[in-house]
């Protein structure tokens, strides 16, 4: 068997890109969660709700910001 | 100095009494002839070697002994001996042939002897051509040891003319190749001829074993004498789709010691005078698809660099901040980045990281070279095959997003010239969805961001739990809380009504009677169920002191609604009646005219009244 270069799993091309779209998204998805925090009440928070915001902007941000790492050349 | 070289001529006259008084009592090996080359025109002494050897004895022999003083054994940096197989003038692909250190009894302890393996063993009366290609380093002397700035730079190169082996040599030459200047003095024996910058020893013939001719030329020599003292390569790769190399030099010229002062106008206004020793500027080849290159140092970056690139290559010549004369040392960092999928390779299962060894570096020699390879977090099974033998150690290296660390594999290597830019493996075990690791740290990160948000929200901070403001806040909260609730129940009920229009349209469209009857029911269950939750909520704004302000505009939003309510059914009603009796369309229109103006004043009034109601 030949030997097989290996390449990333994304085009590096693509990384400033996907940085831009995922950190939108990811930012959208923080703001909506913090006026959910500022304008609902104690009593009628649902607490699922947040979490899960919560957890989808953190998955945004967390890929925007490690494809924002790459495309400045801290690759990590 | 001169008392150096005299100390070596001594010893080399040492070496060869030893040789007279030690007779040879070795196979019966002869070399029935002997090319010699040396190639001066550069800081590093490469020395090319034509042996033909013939076997006179009757025992078969698969070794021949090479023999180098100690003296420039310890200078040797690299020792390989090629066979070339195809026959006669065209020289097809080489072969190299083992070499080891062998230490044969009864030979002159100043020597050290290495022996080549030979492909087959030789029988009697037979001969065997191969080629020897020896590297030294630190080889020439600079003679005097001390120049000003205005002085040319001259350096000693000794050697032996006859060619020094345990073997009888049958016919031999040597040819001493200098740079093109100053020639200060050479040896002059017997047949020494001199053609421009080479000199050229021999033919001598029927010479014994360990036959020693000192010879020493003595010759202006203004090549860039740089010697890394020390260079780190930290080869870094990111699965990413990068590899960084970052390279810390440690440089210092290794000529004649500069003495004197050093006047910058006199080397800015006659370079080639007044600073003929002195090297300006390294050149680097670095490979083709280098990115990120930068050159710099502990302040900071230095801007007198040029990079070109091509598709083949990438050239990065570099200056350092002064003009290196003799002694002078700078330090210096080099980094680049290359394309993964050039040097990263997968095979059986494994990966591989194919790369060059040493220093890209234009005739640079390094003392010690140190390369570091930093494979990613989660690398198992680390192997490292190359084509010398090199000190090998691991470490672990903490970086970016890195929890355990990354292993390291560290290799280390004393003298090291251009010839051992080799490629070098590195084979490891690696996971893909160990990638996976630092996103999933950023993800936490921020997750743990979130949490913390939720957590300040949810925890009550205040310190006094029974003060009439804190319990007025909470009632309010309350109110407000109830007050949402009610506006969500209000909103329902309006999607609803909307629902009711929308499937009085559909009923303009397709006459379909029992779909808008369905529509009906269902709206009328949801309608009665929203009105059960709306009464404990209104009794609790009554019950409520804080909620007084506010009441009437909450109860004249329910009352509105209902009226609301009552006259969409009605027209609803009407609407489907007329269908079910077949009445004209322009008939249902002027009977429902004055209920939908009604409707559209109460909609509007409801959608005011929530509006204020959301200011609060």
């Amino acid at each position: 068997m030949a030997p097989k270069p290996i390449a990333s799993p994304v085009p590096d091309a693509l990384y400033p890109t996907l940085s831009l779209v995922m950190l939108a998204i990811g930012l959208v998805v923080t703001a909506s969660f913090f006026i959910y925090e500022a304008t609902s009440t104690r009593q009628n928070r649902c607490l699922a709700k947040e979490l899960i915001t919560g957890a989808v902007a953190s998955v945004f941000l967390g890929f925007g910001s490690l494809f924002l790492l790459l495309a400045s050349g801290v690759y990590v | 100095m001169r008392r150096r070289i005299e100390m070596g001529f001594r010893l080399d006259l040492l070496v060869f009494t030893l040789a007279v008084l030690t007779a040879p009592a070795l196979s019966d090996l002869i070399i029935s002839k002997v090319d010699r080359r040396i190639d001066l025109t550069s800081q590093i002494v490469r020395i090319t070697s034509t042996l033909k050897v013939e076997n006179a004895g009757s025992e078969v022999v698969s070794e021949v002994l090479l023999a180098f003083p100690e003296v420039q054994a310890k200078n040797l940096a690299h020792l390989v001996a090629t066979t070339s197989d195809g026959k006669g003038k065209v020289k097809s692909s080489a072969v190299s042939l083992p070499i080891k250190v062998v230490n044969p009894k009864g030979m002159p302890a100043a020597l050290i002897f290495y022996a080549v393996s030979l492909p087959k063993g030789l029988g009697k009366g037979d001969s065997f051509t191969f080629d020897v290609f020896a590297v030294f380093t630190h080889a020439l002397r600079p003679f005097p040891e001390k120049i000003t700035q205005a002085d040319i730079q001259l350096v000693v190169f000794q050697d032996s003319a006859h060619y020094l082996t345990p073997y009888i040599v049958k016919v031999q030459s040597l040819s001493v190749k200098l740079p093109e200047a100053r020639i200060e003095s050479y040896t002059k024996i017997e047949n020494t001829k001199i053609h421009g910058s080479e000199i050229k020893y021999g033919p001598y013939e029927n010479l014994p074993s360990f036959s020693y001719s000192p010879i020493v030329a003595h010759f202006e020599s203004n090549q860039p004498f740089a010697v890394a003292e020390e260079l780190v390569r930290e080869i870094e790769i990111s699965h990413w789709g990068n590899v960084q190399i970052t390279e810390h030099y440690k440089l210092v010229h290794g000529g004649a010691q500069s003495k004197g002062e050093f006047s910058r106008l006199d080397f800015q206004a006659r370079p080639s005078i007044r600073g003929a020793s002195a090297f300006r500027n390294l050149l680097a080849r670095l490979p083709p698809r280098a990115h990120s290159v930068y050159y710099r140092d502990e302040i900071g970056n230095i801007s007198t660099s040029n990079l070109r690139s091509d598709s083949k290559k990438t050239e990065l010549l570099i200056e350092p901040r002064y003009p290196m004369f003799g002694g002078w040392k700078t330090a210096f960092t080099i980094g680049y980045g290359l394309p993964l999928n050039d040097f990263l390779f997968a095979s059986e299962g494994k990966r591989f990281l194919n790369i060059t060894f040493g220093s890209p570096m234009n005739e640079l020699i390094i003392d010690i070279l140190i390369v570091k390879v930093v494979l990613p977090e989660g690398s198992t099974d680390i192997s490292v095959s190359a084509p010398f033998p090199i000190e090998q150690s691991q470490e672990t290296k903490v970086s970016h997003l890195d929890i355990a660390g990354r292993p390291v594999a560290v290799l280390q290597k004393t003298n090291v010239v251009p010839e051992l830019n080799q490629y070098f493996q590195v084979h490891y075990k690696f996971n893909s969805l160990s990638m996976l690791r630092e996103p999933l740290m950023l993800i936490v990160g921020f997750f743990c961001l979130f949490v913390a948000g939720i957590v300040c929200m949810h925890v009550d901070m205040s310190i006094s739990k029974s003060s009439p403001s804190y319990l007025a806040r909470l009632q309010w909260e309350e109110v407000l809380a109830t007050i949402q609730q009610v506006q969500n129940i209000v909103n329902r009920c309006l999607t609803t009504h909307d629902k009711l229009e929308a499937s009085l349209r559909d009923l303009s469209r397709t006459g379909d009677v029992q779909a808008c009857k369905a529509t009906r029911k269902s709206a009328d269950a949801l309608l009665k169920e929203v009105s059960k939750e709306l009464k404990p909520l209104l009794a609790f704004l009554q019950s409520s002191s804080t909620a007084a302000q506010i009441l009437p505009k909450v109860e004249e939003l329910v009352t509105k609604e209902k009226e609301l309510q009552e006259k969409v059914m009605a027209k609803h009603s009407t609407v489907v009646d007329c269908y079910e009796k077949k009445t004209g369309v322009r008939d249902i229109e002027s009977r429902i005219a004055l209920q939908q103006l009604k409707i559209t004043a109460l909609r509007q009034e409801v959608d005011n009244l929530l509006d204020i109601i959301d200011e609060i």
